[in-house]
């Protein structure tokens, strides 16, 4: 086990030289992906690697000129690291500009200063009722794919499309298995782990992922783990995009509370939902993309309520609070939140909830939130 | 000797407040007359015109509140019920409202609207789409929503004009019809249009007078004029309005008279980005000293700018078209690409000094790229610009000092330029 989570660890711990050197091992083009909807199986299919861009490692600089102070984390972190040539292993980027204003900075920044040899802008709709929203998708995916087709010069194939849907679904099964092992056995793997696993599946070709993960299952069934019950079982909500800093993580720990599972994206949210491989792959990714649960703020839905989604995880696990992390200048969880703290209260649910900036100043705010809400939720 | 400057106001601008305030108005006492309330956030409020409803528009609002002075407590209303302040100030705005009359809370009566019997939420930028998400859960709103994706580039334009239009007719058209018990009248859309078309023709005339060196007006004085091109549209007092205006217009080029005395501008200016409603007399008190008049600008523009284009004979489609259209497209004005083609003809026409780029730090949805397009702007007419950030009514967000810096430096990198 030990020597999986090291591996995914490597991967994590420098995504810039891991994928740098994927592309030459592989001898493939690389397209980022930027997160949170962008169908990697029809990059996957184009016989290219697909990888979820991430927030970077290093503060903003150069990022400054080009994107206002008062946009998220991972908006100005990838800006800075596309102009200051950390991404030069990029041959291209797919940007889905509709789920969030910030995303539509990217395509035009990076025509200017990256010229990626290949982009594609994706109006993905919200999940609005009647069909044209379900048409338009499909339009979506279709050019999408054409796209892809006009840059490799080859055509994608259904039964192709059909085996890269296979490969994710394969990794959706696995990451599952792997978060049902540590509902289980939530002393198993320390929070930060686990992210460092759905963050290396993002960054990792698929294929090899799945190998890793089903060595770390095995081992995973195999430990037993002495069960701390004195901790407290909180479920983390929100971070929508970006990975979360791994200090909060292993602070919510130190402070003596323990995640069974979460609604983060870099954790559930990613692997939710497989795709159904009955009839013609774009319309069952199509599907995949407008199915409401987990809810995403970003699309549009309201007919059901983030907060029972999270209420009910809390309840499945057993566990006593949720904690919420909001990035800072997040628009959609920022919009959602008041209502989802409400429903906190109606329901008499302990909530706390902490923001997050790509630059940390100090972490002692957050480690005083966190302190007093181990502590009303019984704790230290 | 440094020049005075002094504002020379124009007299039919006055007469604005009052047709404004007649709408608001109307609005509130809709319900009292049994009359349906629809509230609408994007280019979507047209609909609710032609059923015969009164409708709210979430832009206008906003800058109605600015306008009377009521931004700050319904603002505050929204923070005490748990709104972040770094939420879309519009979106605070109108949840403060509902919350202020859910809960009984006394704010400036102007402020006050009836919560609607629909909402008619026009997905331009995805804030829009979370108001309304808002209004539906906090007070049960029904919620009528349309999705309108900007195009980055023209050649997205053909798909998602048949998306768009698309809903219209098989979503939002058969949704007025049930909550409304009646078929959807297309001949009151086509004549909106028409009325609509007559006072965009008059409005492009008074803009010839932005052309005269010294301009005759100020990009602030058709800020103000604006609501009879847009949520006052269809109303033939806009005709009325907009005729008067453009013969004040006439004299004062006949006379001789400039936007500002006693010889017009010393600085021609762009504003880009959203019209700071709240903040129109600071900002104008620190442009007049300085000799600077403000003519032109993105948001403004994208109030029909070519009436040529609109077809009262096919309203629904003349009204995708417009949005959509390959000629029209006024949703192409969003992306960097658009706006870099709208301010490059506006340099031209309007003969700029330099580019004011307002970036609001609440709503994002006209700041994308601005200094990138500052910058190719800059190479290639050799216009220099400053970034100015702000917001439309929060001043919580507003700093005079930074904006008289970047406004001081603006005007002397058009110095430098022009020894």
């Amino acid at each position: 086990m030990e020597r999986v989570l090291s591996k995914i660890a490597e991967v994590t711990s420098d995504p810039y030289a891991y994928v740098a050197g994927l592309k030459e091992r592989k001898n493939k083009k690389i397209i980022g992906c930027f997160p949170m909807h962008v169908p990697e199986e029809v990059v996957h299919a184009a016989d290219l690697i697909p990888v979820v861009i991430w927030r970077g490692n290093e503060p903003v600089t150069w990022g400054h000129a080009h994107v206002p102070p008062y946009d998220c984390g991972i908006t100005r972190s990838f800006v800075d690291d596309a102009v200051r040539g950390k991404l030069g292993f990029m041959d291209g980027f797919v940007f889905h500009i509709r789920q969030c204003l910030q995303a539509g900075e990217f395509p035009f920044i990076m025509e200017r200063h990256f010229k990626p040899a290949y982009q594609k802008v994706l109006y993905l709709p919200a999940i609005y009722p009647g069909d044209p929203t379900r048409d338009f998708a499909l339009k979506e995916l279709e050019s999408f794919k054409t796209s892809l087709e006009d840059f490799t010069g080859k055509m994608i194939s259904d039964d192709s499309l059909k085996k890269s849907i296979e490969i994710y679904n394969k990794n959706r099964g696995l990451m599952e298995r792997v978060y049902e092992i540590r509902r289980a056995k939530p002393e198993i793997l320390k929070a930060k782990e686990v992210m460092q696993i759905v963050w290396s599946g993002m960054l990792m070709p698929k294929e090899d992922h799945n190998e890793l993960l089903t060595e770390l299952i095995k081992r995973m069934e195999e430990k037993s783990v002495k069960a701390q019950r004195e901790r407290i079982k909180v479920i983390l909500v929100g971070c929508l995009c970006q990975t979360l800093q791994f200090d909060i993580l292993d602070l919510i720990e130190d402070l003596g509370m323990i995640v069974p599972d979460d609604d983060l994206y870099i954790g559930s949210r990613y692997f939710a939902n497989p795709v159904n491989l009955n009839g013609n792959p774009l319309k069952a990714l199509v599907d995949r993309y407008l199915t409401k649960s987990p809810l995403c703020p970003t699309k549009g839905v309201w007919d059901i309520h983030w907060g029972d989604e999270a209420i009910k995880k809390m309840r499945d696990n057993d566990a006593k609070g949720i904690i919420s992390v909001r990035v800072k200048y997040c628009p959609p969880h920022t919009c959602y939140y008041p209502d989802f703290r409400s429903k906190m209260v109606e329901e008499g649910v302990p909530e706390v909830m902490i923001e997050m900036e790509h630059e940390i100043i100090s972490l002692e705010g957050v480690k005083t939130r966190l302190q007093s809400f181990a502590e009303t939720i019984g704790g230290v | 000797m440094d020049v005075k400057y002094k504002i020379n106001r124009l007299q039919t601008t006055n007469e604005i407040r009052p047709l404004v305030d007649k709408h608001w108005a109307d609005l509130r006492t809709a319900k009292e007359r049994g009359e349906l309330v629809a509230w609408a956030s994007g280019p979507s409020f047209i609909f609710a015109y032609a059923m015969g409803m009164k409708c709210h528009f979430m832009a206008g609002y906003a800058a109605y509140c600015g306008g009377i002075g009521a931004g700050e407590e319904v603002l505050k209303v929204a923070e005490m019920a748990g709104d972040l302040p770094e939420t879309c100030s519009y979106h605070r705005l109108h949840m403060g409202m509902g919350e202020a009359v859910a809960r009984g809370i006394p704010i400036n009566p102007q402020a006050i609207l009836p919560m609607p019997d629909l909402m008619v939420a026009g997905r331009l930028c995805p804030e829009m789409s979370h108001y309304a998400e808002g209004l539906h859960r906090r007070f049960g709103v029904r919620v009528l929503p349309i999705d309108l994706p900007g195009p980055y580039s023209m050649e997205d334009l053909p798909r998602i004009r048949e998306f768009v239009y698309r809903q219209f007719k098989e979503v939002v058209i058969p949704t007025f019809e049930e909550v409304c018990g009646k078929p959807f009248d297309y001949d009151r859309m086509s004549e909106i249009l028409r009325v609509l078309k007559e006072v965009a023709i008059l409005r492009n005339k008074c803009w010839e007078f932005f052309k005269d060196k010294p301009s005759r007006w100020t990009l602030w004085d058709y800020g103000v004029s604006i609501a009879p091109v847009f949520y006052l549209m269809g109303n033939p007092a806009g005709v009325t309005y907009y005729e008067k205006l453009l013969r004040e217009l006439q004299e004062r080029r006949e006379k001789g008279i400039p936007a500002i005395a006693p010889d017009g501008e010393k600085y021609r200016l762009y504003w880009d980005g959203w019209l700071p409603w709240a903040f129109l007399g600071k900002f104008m008190r620190k442009f007049i000293p300085n000799g600077a008049v403000v003519l032109c600008g993105r948001y403004p523009w994208e109030f029909f700018p070519h009436p040529e284009l609109i077809d009262p004979e096919h309203p629904v489609e003349s009204w995708a078209d417009l949005y959509y259209g390959m000629e029209s497209h006024l949703t192409y004005s969003f992306s960097p690409k658009g706006t870099i083609n709208l301010i490059g003809e506006l340099i031209k026409d309007y003969s700029l000094d330099g580019l004011i780029m307002f970036s609001s730090k609440t709503c994002r949805v006209m700041n994308l790229a601005q200094p990138e397009v500052m910058d190719v702007l800059d190479k290639k007419y050799g216009i220099p610009g400053v970034i100015v950030e702000g917001d439309m009514i929060d001043s919580a967000m507003i700093s005079d000092a930074q904006i008289e810096t970047r406004l001081q430096a603006i005007f002397e990198m058009i110095d430098s330029r022009r020894r």
